[in-house]
């Protein structure tokens, strides 16, 4: 069996609304493939991508196996790292429909469960074992 | 939109405060049903829910209402939740290695995923949070990682409550570790080890809620 991996850049997901980004992903995910992005969402969509994911386990699909690692942020990267959040916020707010996002700095990792067996994380790193 | 938003914050700032709710939140087979049985019949003498080996027990929300915890002379009202365990995956094969049968397996994975997605609804509604983590596992998981960034973001107070302290290669401090920023009770739900200041816990972190 062969082994597929995306590697996704940030920017092909930056600002959609965050049911296509996950509807990306989990499409990618679903026919198999090991998706890396570079950049983290918010973990309010991590935790929206779980419960989307729940809702289409099956018998063949049961589920995935994420990991990522968020670029730490200091000083005055930070202090505008949280008023691009409130900005965002602000607009989100003011406008109508599905709230658009961007992806953080850093990297994310995504494949089916039924490939990935274990990630061991680390705070700076992580590896991940899959089974073809 | 915009008038819906402040038609909640009115509502929100006139409403009379209802007890506390305390979610149970954790990956699964970590000690969350023990925990709340435990905080339950201390309390009130009766238990929550049944907690198995097998994971998934849990697969819908359990509360228990009107839970009077007292600590150094304080008390508080809780609705104690407990939560089904929050995962990235349910496969119904696993089930069959603990003897389940195909169908009833099947049919527990499928309650199982519908519970995660209910335990993750819950958490517009809860006021303070216990994060669950078994203490001889590795606690850097990404479901851990991701359900405190939610927290975080709610600013919903939390407790890291490390479970399972009675076994052998329990390390806690690995908890610590992992997440400095947050508070952590040492616990054997179990063997009842640790539970007062657990509660003690309770009562100084979820007045902050109030």
């Amino acid at each position: 069996m062969k082994l597929k991996m995306d590697f996704v850049s940030s920017a092909s997901l930056n600002g959609k609304p965050e049911k296509n980004k996950i509807n990306f992903i989990l499409s990618k995910v679903r026919s198999g493939s090991i998706l890396v992005l570079d950049g983290v969402m918010k973990p309010e969509e991590e935790m929206n991508l779980i419960k989307e994911t729940m809702r289409r386990v099956d018998d063949g699909f049961p589920g995935i196996e994420v990991c990522s690692l968020k670029k730490e942020m200091k000083g005055l990267k930070l202090l505008f790292d949280r008023v691009s959040d409130s900005k965002e916020r602000f607009w989100n707010w003011m406008i109508k429909g599905p709230p658009k996002t961007e992806l953080k700095s850093g990297l994310t990792l995504i494949g089916p469960a039924k490939i990935i067996k274990k990630i061991k994380k680390n705070p700076n790193s992580f590896s991940v074992s899959a089974e073809v | 939109m915009v008038f819906g938003r402040f038609v909640n914050w009115i509502r929100n700032f006139f409403r009379t405060r209802r007890d506390i709710h305390l979610g149970i939140y954790g990956c699964t087979n970590v000690g969350k049903t023990t925990l709340a049985n435990l905080i339950a019949k201390d309390w009130t003498g009766d238990e929550i829910g049944t907690a198995s080996p097998i994971p998934h027990e849990t697969r819908f929300v359990q509360k228990k209402e009107k839970v009077v915890i007292e600590s150094n002379g304080k008390k508080l009202s809780i609705n104690v939740l407990d939560m089904p365990g929050l995962a990235t995956k349910v496969d119904y094969r696993k089930f069959l290695k603990f003897g389940v049968k195909r169908k009833d397996a099947k049919e527990r994975a499928k309650e199982a995923t519908q519970g995660v997605v209910e335990a993750i609804k819950w958490l517009n509604n809860v006021d303070t949070v216990l994060a669950v983590m078994d203490s001889t596992k590795d606690p850097l998981t990404q479901v851990n990682i991701t359900l405190l960034g939610n927290l975080e973001a709610r600013k919903i107070p939390v407790i890291l409550v490390a479970n399972k302290i009675d076994l052998k290669n329990s390390k806690p401090d690995d908890i610590k570790e992992a997440f400095p920023q947050y508070p952590v009770v040492n616990v054997s739900a179990l063997k009842k080890m640790n539970i007062d200041q657990l509660y003690d816990a309770i009562i100084r972190h979820a007045r902050k809620a109030k």
